[in-house]
């Protein structure tokens, strides 16, 4: 955590939100659940805001500079995560149709996918907004119906409208940007990494499979081209036009200025030439790659009934052969009071 | 507009707006010039509704949380909150209140009262906490879209009185806002 406060404060102005989201999920994993929601709010645009113009984002828009010298919102699946964490956090306070706005505006987050069927296609996210409207006596059918839709071949369990505990569980390693295209205008994600496919909750002797909802490096790689896309693709081609002038004019031009009767035209193309270099070479079509760093690849969730007390769940993490991974066990203790759901958040 | 610049040369710069006004980083969600607006607009109502202004009496009204079924986390308790001002600030003699938010405080000092470790035990006779003549609560629903071609946010803010004897809605008023807007090229 003091790294990751240490990061925030060295961090420039531009960037200093992707280390306040990185140290909020140091901090969740921690526990430190106050301190994870200042930061994660802190970071983060209010639900209805505007991405508005500035000086850095003109910036990034310019021939001659990378895009990264905006300010850090993430991509769609980072944005869609940061409301997820927040969603949850308002349901740990007693507060689940304020828990379901924030999973809806992080369902929403991904309305901006190229292609029709990746469109607000988070599983868990449709789920969780079916489960708290029913538990609010409301229907809460369409919701959950989306979710099945997009889970594919996942059974998604049951409501169960007297469950008191909601446990999150996220898995592995999620997906990293990268540069792609010719002359790194592209992003694109190398994929995350998880062993754990499912988790295995026993609470009494009583075993709850949770299977896996979302894939975090399947939600970030169908997002398909952004706007900002078609601006960097014209940055590549004036740096990919402008190396080709030079590496034309500037060969042709030392050919021709070495023979005397075309030394004029040699030299002029010369020029050229360099002029070709130097926009080639100034033009930064570099896309973001600046990336939430400690998502998970998996997310998981289980609800259960239980009776008002203290109670241990043993969570172990199965691979995909359904055994348990070895050392990942997790002992958690669980306060079940009356009138308001216990939320729980277990990383493997 | 009312503006007051809190502007210091070596400070950040802060504009202090009204809250009925729509401040410069306004977005789609619900903001305070909203709050204001509809705020003002249920006051009007339920003065103007006849179990309260035909009423003999004051009748009691007690608030209960607003049902947010919108996409935006709101703070439940501020519209009630400020509708509640507004009729006390213009209409104490018409209606009461009673701060059931604050029971169990209320229930300590009453205890304390009885048991004689304060003053004043000797005027509580019975249970002198008062019943809900009307319940005023609320319902936000929300339609929102997000495209290439901007983002829309279309709220319903709807609130209701109602007779707890008899579940009847005695009175029911509603306003509507509907917003949109485009981020940035850099974040689409």
């Amino acid at each position: 955590m003091a790294a990751g406060h240490r990061q925030i404060a060295k961090a420039p102005a531009h960037d200093k939100n992707r280390w306040r989201l990185i140290t909020a999920v140091h901090a969740l994993k921690l526990g430190r659940h106050s301190e994870a929601r200042a930061l994660l709010t802190t970071a983060m645009p209010s639900a209805g805001q505007i991405l508005q113009a500035n000086a850095h984002t003109r910036l990034a828009q310019s021939t001659f500079s990378p895009e990264n010298v905006k300010g850090f919102h993430g991509e769609s699946h980072e944005r869609a995560m940061g409301w997820f964490y927040h969603g949850m956090f308002y349901w740990m306070d007693g507060e689940p149709d304020n828990a379901r706005a924030c999973f809806r505006t992080a369902q929403l987050m991904d309305a901006l996918a190229a292609q029709p069927e990746h469109r607000a296609d988070w599983v868990l996210l449709d789920y969780l907004d079916g489960y708290i409207t029913t538990k609010l006596s409301r229907d809460g059918s369409d919701a959950r119906t989306r979710a099945q839709a997009n889970a594919g071949d996942t059974a998604l369990p049951p409501y169960n409208t007297k469950a008191n505990v909601m446990i999150f569980l996220q898995f592995g390693f999620g997906p990293m940007k990268k540069t792609g295209g010719d002359v790194g205008e592209k992003i694109v994600y190398n994929g995350g990494r998880s062993q754990a496919r499912s988790a295995s909750i026993t609470v009494g002797g009583r075993p709850v499979i949770a299977p896996i909802f979302d894939n975090l490096t399947f939600q970030a790689s169908t997002r398909g081209d952004r706007a900002m896309d078609a601006i960097l693709a014209k940055k590549a081609t004036i740096k990919k036009a402008g190396d080709l002038v030079g590496d034309i004019g500037v060969t042709g031009g030392a050919i021709l200025a070495s023979q005397p009767e075309t030394e004029g035209a040699g030299v002029a193309l010369l020029s050229a030439g360099l002029v070709g270099k130097i926009v080639g070479g100034s033009a930064e079509p570099r896309a973001d790659t600046r990336t939430w760093t400690n998502l998970p690849q998996h997310l998981s969730f289980a609800a259960l009934q239980l009776p008002t007390g203290t109670h241990t769940a043993v969570i172990e993490f199965l691979d995909a052969n359904g055994i348990a991974l070895p050392d990942r066990q997790k002992n958690v203790s669980v306060t079940v009071q009356t009138g308001r759901d216990t939320v729980v958040f277990v990383a493997d | 507009m009312f503006q007051h610049q809190l502007n210091s040369p070596h400070g950040p710069s802060v504009t202090e707006l009204r809250p009925g006004e729509r401040g410069f980083v306004a977005g789609l969600g619900i903001e305070s010039q909203d709050l204001v607006t509809i705020s003002e607009k249920m006051a009007r109502g339920i003065l103007g509704a006849d179990p309260i202004a035909k009423a003999e009496g004051k009748p009691v009204v007690v608030l209960e949380p607003i049902n947010n079924d919108t996409r935006f986390p709101i703070d439940k308790d501020i519209f009630l909150m400020l509708i509640r001002d507004k009729l006390l600030e213009h209409a104490a003699s018409k209606i009461t209140f009673v701060a059931r938010e604050h029971m169990d405080k209320l229930e300590k000092e009453r205890d304390l009262k009885l048991s004689g470790q304060v003053t004043g035990g000797e005027k509580i006779t019975g249970n002198k906490f008062k019943g809900a003549d009307f319940i005023l609560t609320g319902t936000f629903k929300g339609i929102s879209g997000r495209g290439n071609s901007g983002a829309s946010d279309y709220v319903l803010y709807s609130f209701q009185l109602i007779d707890p004897d008899t579940s009847e809605i005695v009175w029911g008023g509603n306003h509507q806002i509907k917003k949109q807007g485009k981020d940035d090229v850099t974040y689409r």
